[in-house]
C-alpha cells in the first residue's frame, strides 16, 4: 500500500481470484474464436472485428480496456474494489491489499488517450464499411442488416467521441475558456461534448454490445439463417 | 400513529469495547426525515445519543451517516422512502466519537496541505471572470463538506492510503480550474496526494448529497491533468518546447 510496498502487477493479478481468471479466460477465448473462425466479410457485409484488419484489434482492445467506463466495470465486477457502494455488498476489506492504479502496469491507464487516437484512424473505416453494405449489388439497398451497422456505426462514433480523454484535450485542461482565441465555440463545442460525455458510460456498453451484435448478425447469415430482409432497393444502373 | 423499529449504532469507545445496534421503536409522521427519528429518541428515550447536526437542510453537513448501509445526509433521508426498518450507523470511515458521532478532523489536515490559491501574477483586481468560466468551479463550490464521499470511497475506508479523498480532488479541481490561479494541482495529487489509487469506481458521485459529479467532473479531469505531465510524452514534449520558446 504504501511506496515501499509498491509493487509491478497489483495484487488482484499476481494471485487472482476466479472472477480475474474468468475475465481473463473470456477476453482471450475471444480473440482465439476471432482468430480461428473470420468472417471478415458476407454479401456486402464487413465483420467490424475484421475491418479494416483482425490485426489491428488490440488498439480498440486497448482502447476499451483503458477507458474510464470499463475500468469502472473490471475495477468492481472483477477486481470487487468495491464491488457496490453500499455497506452490505462491498466485497472489499482492510486485510485484502490494494494499490489501484498505482502500479506501473496499471499506470498504462494514463496512456488512454494514444489508444484513443489509435481508434480515431480506425473509425472511419466503419463508415466505410457501412457505405458497402448500402451500395452493395451497385444500386442502392437498405437491409436488415445494415440498419443494424447504421445504429452500431453512430454508437461507436458518439462513444469514442465522447471520451474523457478528448474532453480533456479539447478544452478540459484549460482553466480560461474566454482567454482564448474564438472562446464562444470553444466553450459551446466543450459544452457539447461534455453533453455526450455524461452519457458516456451508456454509449461505451451499447456501442460495444452492438459491434458484437452486427458480428454474430453476420455470422448467423453465413450459416444461412434467413433473417436479413430487404426493405429498401435502387438497382444500380 | 404509525411506528417504524430504528436500529441506532451505540458505543462510547471509553467505556464500551464493542459497539451495538440498538432498537428503538419510534412513532413517525408523514414527511419526517431520519434525522427526526434519531432526535425522537434522543429527547423521549435516552437523552445520552450522540448525534451531530445543524441546519437540517441539507447545507451544513454535519448529519452525516450510514443509512442502511449507504451514506447519506439523515436530514435529507424521508423515512418512507425507504421503509420501516432503518438501521443508522456513523460514517464507518472516521474515528468514533460517540454513537453517530465520528471525528472528520483528519480531513482538515488535508485541507491544509492542498496548494492554496495562487492568483496570476500582472491579474487585475478586483478579478473579473466571465460567465464561461465560472461555470466549472462553480459546480465545486456546492460542496458542504459531509465527508460523505470520504466515507464511501473504498481506498479511504477500506485501504486507508495515502490518497486526499474524493473532497479533495473537488477543491482542488475547484481551484485549478479557476481562471485566476496559476497552479497545476494535479502535479501535487499525482506525486503526494495518490490521485493514482483512485480507480474511477464512482461510489463518491452516485453518494454525494450536494449533486456533484465528483469522479465525471473533478477527478477524471484531474487524472487526465496528471497525465499530461507525467505520462504523456507528446505532451510533455510539446510543454517543453512551450518553456522553452517563453
Ligand atoms: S463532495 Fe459531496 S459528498 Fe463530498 S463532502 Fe462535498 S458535498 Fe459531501
Ligand atoms: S471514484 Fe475514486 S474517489 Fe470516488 S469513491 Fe471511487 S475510488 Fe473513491
Ligand atoms: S474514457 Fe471511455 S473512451 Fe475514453
Amino acid at each position: 500500500m504504501t511506496a515501499a510496498k509498491r509493487r509491478i502487477v497489483p495484487e488482484e493479478l499476481s494471485n487472482p481470484s476466479w472472477r480475474v481468471l474468468s475475465f481473463i479466460f473470456l477476453l482471450l477465448a475471444a480473440f482465439v474464436a476471432l482468430l480461428l473462425f473470420p468472417v471478415p466479410e458476407f454479401k456486402g457485409y464487413i465483420d467490424p472485428f475484421y475491418s479494416p484488419l483482425i490485426l489491428l484489434l488490440p488498439i480498440p482492445a486497448m482502447l476499451r480496456l483503458t477507458c474510464y467506463t470499463f475500468r469502472r466495470g473490471y475495477n468492481r465486477h472483477v477486481f470487487q474494489h468495491p464491488q457496490a457502494c453500499e455497506a452490505a455488498n462491498r466485497n472489499d476489506d482492510r486485510s485484502r491489499d490494494y494499490t489501484g492504479e498505482t502500479t506501473p502496469l496499471m499506470k498504462i491507464e494514463n496512456l488512454h488517450r494514444y489508444f484513443v487516437y489509435g481508434s480515431l484512424l480506425i473509425l472511419p473505416f466503419f463508415f466505410y464499411d457501412l457505405f458497402v453494405s448500402l451500395t452493395y449489388g451497385g444500386g442502392f439497398i437498405l437491409r436488415a442488416g445494415s440498419i443494424l451497422m447504421i445504429v452500431e456505426t453512430a454508437l461507436v462514433t458518439l462513444y469514442l467521441l465522447s471520451c474523457n480523454s478528448i474532453r480533456s484535450l479539447i478544452g478540459g485542461r484549460n482553466d480560461c475558456f474566454s482567454c482564448m482565441h474564438a472562446p464562444r465555440a470553444r466553450k459551446g463545442v466543450y459544452d457539447l461534448q461534455s453533453f455526450f460525455n455524461s452519457h458516456h458510460d451508456n454509449l461505451a456498453w451499447l456501442s460495444l454490445i452492438f459491434v458484437v451484435a452486427v458480428d454474430l448478425y453476420i455470422r448467423a447469415l453465413m450459416a444461412g439463417w434467413p433473417i436479413d430482409f430487404t426493405l429498401f432497393k435502387i438497382v444500380g444502373i | 400513529m404509525k411506528k417504524i423499529s430504528l436500529g441506532i449504532y451505540r458505543q462510547d469507545p471509553s467505556a464500551d469495547r464493542k459497539g451495538k445496534i440498538v432498537k428503538y421503536h419510534v412513532p413517525v409522521e408523514e414527511g419526517m426525515v431520519v434525522l427526526d427519528a434519531v432526535r425522537h429518541v434522543q429527547e423521549n428515550t435516552d437523552p445520552t445519543l450522540a448525534v451531530r447536526w445543524n441546519c437540517k437542510a441539507a447545507r451544513c453537513g454535519s448529519c452525516a451517516a450510514e443509512i442502511n448501509g449507504v451514506p447519506k445526509l439523515m436530514c435529507k433521508t424521508r423515512i418512507e422512502d425507504i421503509g420501516d426498518d432503518i438501521t443508522v450507523e456513523p460514517m464507518r470511515s472516521f474515528t468514533l466519537v460517540k454513537d453517530l458521532v465520528t471525528d472528520i478532523s483528519p480531513a482538515w489536515a488535508v485541507a491544509r496541505s492542498l496548494p492554496h490559491f495562487h492568483p496570476r501574477q500582472r491579474s487585475v483586481h478586483p478579478f473579473r471572470i466571465e460567465e464561461m468560466d465560472v461555470e466549472r468551479s462553480q459546480e465545486f463550490r456546492k460542496c458542504i463538506e459531509c465527508m460523505l464521499c470520504m466515507d464511501v470511497c473504498h481506498v479511504k475506508r477500506e485501504h486507508n492510503t495515502s490518497y486526499v479523498g474524493p473532497r479533495y480532488i473537488v477543491k482542488a479541481a475547484s481551484l485549478d480550474m479557476h481562471p485566476m490561479d496559476s497552479l497545476d494541482r494535479s502535479k501535487f495529487l499525482d506525486r503526494e496526494g495518490g490521485i493514482g489509487y483512485c480507480n474511477v469506481t464512482k461510489c463518491c458521485q452516485a453518494i454525494c448529497p450536494a449533486h456533484i459529479r465528483i469522479t465525471e467532473n473533478a477527478i477524471i479531469p484531474e487524472k487526465e491533468r496528471a497525465a499530461d505531465l507525467f505520462y504523456d510524452p507528446l505532451m510533455m514534449l510539446l510543454k517543453r518546447l512551450r518553456k522553452v520558446k517563453d
